[in-house]
């Protein structure tokens, strides 16, 4: 079920009813299993079956780690599950990328092996929900979080519908204390979450799916454009992926915000940034965190030499790009942001506190960077991604471009601008906060109309759910 | 509790004044607009007044010069081709908008694929005479079949979403200033196209369609309007049975059907062509010079009898 379809606009003020209604803790969490259960089913029912092993093996993996009084029986539970959630992750979406390299390496050296290669649809948010569930099993290990004896508590946990497909990556050490509070009917809650879900529609709507009808046909048919199409795309497809994925997690956080849940934030004005280091400290927080707490300090961070600290970014942002997606684009732009910060901490760019002239600069320069390396995320091959990047440099000539395209990508960023502005800076001038209460209201039938008006509303999916 | 409920209140009576103020601004910017679509439904529904109309998609309006037909034929012509309105739902509505204030004495009406086969959503190009709703009952009757009539009744503000960036951008561009009878010349394009793989399979029939392009053919026979079918050039190669089931409807009721795409017309002169389905202007003033011939000599060998 798509956060913008209509189906979801019955299902999600249903749910919360239904969910302040009943009377306990108990009923209300089986009912919002059910429910989430329910809205993952609606795009391939039978991958709630491996929703299902993923949670049960973390669950088991987990109670096997508490009853084991010696250190080795618990790496063994702890491997186990890591073998197993990543199994299920390698099989589904990388195996047959594996096998075609593979088969094409061979080739090479005059050997013709064909790997059987499996048609599986990719399923939805896999990579979400395996990262949340695996983050509970090293925590369980190192002892940061209880364990979680209640099945259904912790299967709610992990398939929590506001966050299952497309995150934030919850931490149990967040997420699961919520589910053994009562949260009681709250004004204030619903009238935050609703204004959190409205600026992540518009997000969503009025800018990425808008930036889209722009990108998509320039990326998909790279022969046919020239550089100054490319350059436009290029510039576009940033804020498209931000509007898509940052406009997600916001109305995840205010769905379950209505509830009276509190999700952690994800992004966090990522184009503000200075460097790429700051770049990352700001967008997809929750997964650059989990990057960080199980991949990157695991491998001793940056308390190690420098040449061996330079090696763990790599590594990091190597299996971030992997995460992504089975394609070497993804490894590509991993490793570019691998190497970005590697250059940064040479300089010594990481640490640096910039005034005002200083910090435009690398502002600019950090946008410029950033928006080469999405090149490679969004090309479909490596091939088109070098075209483009080419093209931009050597033939740059008028671009293809509607002027109504470009009107309502221009109005949409105009107005994504100001927010951001007004959010970076704390301005106290926020309308949606406006201590008026007519003021306030106007904000969301504004936004609502808004919506309607200059909203792309052909329920497009969201880009991240393929990861 | 209350409080909640006065602040839905509230939205809802608030949404509901500002969606009925917003449909009229927006009717008032959808009928001042200069832009594409916008200002040549206005003039199709409420001043065209020449004998020979041409009806259809982006492939109709970027296709037929009119001034070429008209001196070939000696009667006024005028492009009606509306871009992005392929399926013959479309065609139906702009037709009878037509015929509220005028009778043509022909239609040519360019037809695609999209007119009679199935697609994964019919209906999806009919949203921009979606502001007719409520004041044309053909509109209300094609978004009855649609299904989303009722999105559109609730919502006034919604039936101009497809297009309400672009009717907004018409007040500031004037983009009829390059209509010559409401044809619009494309530009050479910067690369020669690729052609499209030849197309083997003809495609399932989608019955409704069929329906209406029974119920358009029925409209200009009860006007007395004569009808002519056109397929203009595409950069693809064509099996005949793609247009097979328009062409039997076409020999049913005794209306030429003007194939060019399956005969491979200009398939030799990428030169000619902006993308595989759009000539460019060259292509297109030497397209319609070959068309006025043709229909010129179906014209005159069939008034005489011949």
């Amino acid at each position: 079920m798509l956060f913008n379809s209509l189906h979801f606009l019955l299902f999600f003020p249903v749910v919360c009813v239904i969910y302040f209604i009943l009377p306990s803790l108990r009923v209300r969490n089986l009912f919002l299993l059910g429910a989430s259960y329910y809205f993952y089913m609606n795009w391939e029912p039978v991958y709630a079956l491996l929703l299902f092993t993923s949670t049960t093996i973390t669950y088991l993996a987990a109670l096997g780690i508490g009853y084991c009084k010696e250190r080795r029986g618990k790496r063994l539970y702890l491997v186990g599950s890591l073998v197993l959630n990543l199994s299920i992750l390698f099989l589904f979406k990388y195996y047959n990328f594996m096998a075609e390299n593979i088969s094409d390496l061979l080739a090479r050296w005059g050997m013709s092996v064909q790997m059987p290669e499996f048609n599986l649809l990719l399923p939805v948010g896999i990579s979400f929900y395996i990262f949340q569930a695996l983050g509970y099993s090293i925590d369980v290990y190192r002892g940061n979080t209880l364990i979680e004896k209640n099945f259904f508590t912790y299967a709610l946990f992990v398939s929590f519908f506001p966050q299952l497909v497309a995150g934030p990556i919850e931490r149990s050490t967040n997420l699961l204390p919520q589910f053994k509070q009562e949260h009681s009917f709250s004004y204030e809650n619903i009238m935050t979450g609703i204004r959190l879900m409205l600026w992540g529609y518009f997000l969503k709507l009025v800018l990425a799916d808008r930036c889209a009808l722009y990108v998509d046909p320039i990326f998909n048919n790279v022969p046919y454009h020239n550089g100054g199409s490319f350059l436009l795309a290029s510039l576009f497809f940033p804020f498209q992926i931000y509007g898509d994925f940052a406009g997600y997690s916001l109305t995840a956080i205010g769905a379950a915000k209505v509830m009276g849940f509190n999700l952690k934030e994800n992004f966090r004005r990522p184009y503000f940034a200075t460097t790429v280091t700051d770049f990352w400290r700001r967008w997809h927080i929750s997964l650059s965190t989990w990057f960080r707490d199980y991949v990157y300090i695991p491998m001793g961070g940056n308390r190690v030499s420098t040449l061996r600290c330079y090696f763990n970014v790599m590594i990091t942002f190597i299996v971030s790009g992997i995460w992504h997606g089975a394609n070497w684009t993804f490894i590509i732009w991993g490793a570019v942001h691998g190497m970005l910060q590697c250059v940064e901490k040479l300089l010594g760019w990481n640490k640096e506190q910039w005034k005002v002239r200083g910090k435009i600069i690398h502002w600019g320069l950090t946008f410029c960077v950033v928006c080469l390396a999405w090149i490679f995320f969004r090309a479909n091959t490596i091939s088109d991604a070098f075209l483009i990047t080419k093209g931009i440099f050597t033939n740059l000539a008028m671009p293809y471009m509607r002027v109504a395209d470009f009107l309502a990508i221009a109005l949409a960023l105009t107005i994504v601008f100001m927010k951001e502005i007004i959010d970076e800076y704390d301005l106290k001038i926020r309308i949606s906060e406006s201590p008026i209460w007519i003021v306030r209201h106007m904000y969301i039938v504004g936004m609502i109309a808004f919506i309607i008006l200059f909203g792309v509303l052909n329920g497009d999916q969201f880009i991240y759910f393929q990861f | 509790m209350k409080n909640l409920l006065k602040s839905l209140l509230f939205v809802f009576v608030a949404l509901f004044a500002v969606d009925r103020i917003g449909g009229q601004i927006m009717w008032w910017v959808n009928q001042h607009t200069q832009d594409m679509s916008g200002p040549k439904l206005k003039y199709l529904a409420n001043e065209v007044d020449a004998d020979i109309v041409l009806l259809g998609t982006s492939r109709c309006n970027f296709h037929y010069v009119p001034s070429i037909l008209s001196d070939s034929i000696g009667m006024s012509v005028y492009n009606g081709g509306i871009d992005a309105s392929n399926c013959i739902y479309a065609h139906y509505f702009v037709l009878n908008q037509i015929l509220l204030h005028h009778t043509p004495k022909i239609i040519c009406l360019e037809l695609m694929t999209s007119d009679y086969a199935v697609s994964a959503n019919s209906f999806e190009t009919t949203s921009f005479f979606a502001p007719y709703i409520g004041r044309s009952e053909k509109a209300d009757s094609v978004f009855r079949e649609a299904g989303n009539y009722w999105y559109y009744r609730l919502c006034h503000l919604y039936r101009y979403n497809a297009k309400a960036v672009s009717n907004m951008g018409g007040l500031l561009v004037n983009k009829q200033l390059e209509s010559e009878s409401g044809y619009i010349p494309l530009p050479r394009p910067m690369f020669v196209p690729e052609r499209l793989d030849k197309v083997h399979k003809s495609k399932n029939i989608d019955e409704l369609k069929l329906q209406y392009i029974r119920k358009f053919i029925m409209l200009c026979k009860s006007h007395h309007i004569a009808l002519a079918f056109m397929v203009s050039p595409a950069y693809s190669e064509a099996d005949t049975d793609l247009y097979g089931t328009l062409k039997d409807v076409a020999k049913e009721n005794e209306i030429p059907f003007f194939d060019y795409h399956t005969q491979g017309l200009f398939l030799n002169h990428p030169e000619y062509f902006k993308d595989s389905g759009h000539l460019w202007d060259k292509g297109a003033r030497l397209y319609t010079s070959i068309f006025a011939h043709d229909l010129k000599h179906y014209i005159v060998t069939h008034s005489t009898g011949n």
